[in-house]
């Protein structure tokens, strides 16, 4: 039969280590968040990129219809509104740091969640319409002189394509956002509560 | 800023290890026990300008854990497993021994415990004052011997039931 002195010693004798100091710990707080802040990163470069190369394809290349101008111009300033308010939704989140500023970040970050929703829902299928209609333009000339099975071939691929994006993309990307900002809405809201209960 | 820098190393430095102790014998899990002393060291970093010296720094760190280790796992919705426990032995086969098999035996009791009871043992065991437990646990002295009596003796028959003694 054991004595609660034994246990004690028990727990005494078992030595734990740390294993992170005090600026490690702050700057993998600070890790998680940039994780969001360089996929929003990265979503706004690859709209600059498609904006530049479809710029360059307007300027260099000699097409001679009206309809592929106006489509290709469509689908310039579709890409071109999206990244800017792609760039206003980072900015939202870029603003603060949550280990110096906790309260106005948190606000932040669920503005951050509400708009990426709009973006991806209401104002999603207007960037769709826009691309649909940029493009049946582009492609009046561009497929006119191909041979109806490649005209079907890449009809059907950019409406196949288009779908897919609208649809299990959109819905996927959707889905898998809002679980982890939802889940760094949590761990912050429950780091602020005991201090607001306090309060 | 470098000031506050400075004083938050020096607070990490001199409790970080009682308090990821702490958290280790709540949940009986490394890694919770670390994401939980991050959860504890920010809540700290965060609000270091609000502590007042009404207490000790110490007693105020300690309650931002219990509060942190309440609410982490009520949020988590994870309680301490038997297996969480038993890791402590299994992933340390090299340093498999009679001792760490009876450290196994104790956090299995203690996870056996209600959550508040695991917490108040924890601080018990490490030997913090009554008067500091009374404070961080918001129960009074009087009512926190009685209760710390009848845990030890929980805890005592627990490990004893494990150990088949």
């Amino acid at each position: 039969m054991q004595e609660f002195d034994h246990i004690q010693s028990l727990w005494q004798s078992h030595s734990v280590e740390v294993k992170i100091s005090s600026e490690e710990m702050l700057l993998q707080a600070k890790k998680e968040v940039s994780g969001i802040k360089t996929r929003s990163l990265l979503n706004i470069f690859g709209m600059m990129i498609s904006f530049a190369a479809l710029v360059a394809l307007l300027i260099f290349f000699p097409f001679t219809s009206w309809t592929t101008q106006a489509g290709l111009s469509i689908i310039i300033i579709a890409i071109a509104v999206s990244t800017f308010i792609l760039y206003k939704d980072y900015k939202i989140i870029s603003r603060n740091d949550f280990t110096q500023h906790p309260k106005e970040f948190l606000s932040q970050l669920k503005i951050y969640q509400l708009n990426k929703f709009s973006i991806y829902n209401k104002l999603y299928w207007f960037y769709a319409a826009a691309l649909c209609l940029g493009f049946i333009l582009y492609f009046y000339e561009m497929l006119n002189n191909l041979d109806l099975w490649f005209q079907i071939g890449i009809s059907a691929f950019t409406i196949f394509w288009m779908a897919l994006c609208a649809t299990f993309l959109r819905k996927a990307y959707l889905k898998r956002e809002k679980e982890r900002l939802d889940l760094l809405i949590e761990k912050f809201e429950r780091i602020s509560s005991q201090f607001k209960e306090q309060a | 800023m470098e000031q506050k820098d400075q004083l938050f190393k020096q607070i990490f430095d001199t409790n970080s290890k009682k308090i990821f102790h702490l958290c280790y014998g709540y949940t009986g899990d490394e890694d919770s026990a670390n994401d939980l002393l991050q959860e504890t060291f920010l809540k700290v970093w965060q609000n270091l300008d609000k502590f007042r010296n009404k207490s000790l720094i110490s007693t105020w760190i300690y309650r931002i854990a219990v509060n942190t280790c309440l609410t982490y796992l009520r949020s988590e919705k994870r309680q301490a497993k038997d297996e969480l426990t038993d890791n402590i032995i299994e992933n340390r086969p090299e340093e498999f021994s009679e001792k760490n098999e009876q450290v196994a035996l104790l956090y299995k009791s203690i996870s056996k415990l209600e959550e508040n009871d695991r917490l108040i043992i924890t601080m018990v065991l490490d030997e913090l004052p009554y008067n500091e437990i009374a404070d961080i646990s918001g129960i009074s002295e009087g009512n926190l011997r009685v209760k710390i009596h009848r845990i030890k003796q929980k805890l005592t028959e627990l490990y004893n039931q494990h150990a088949g003694i």
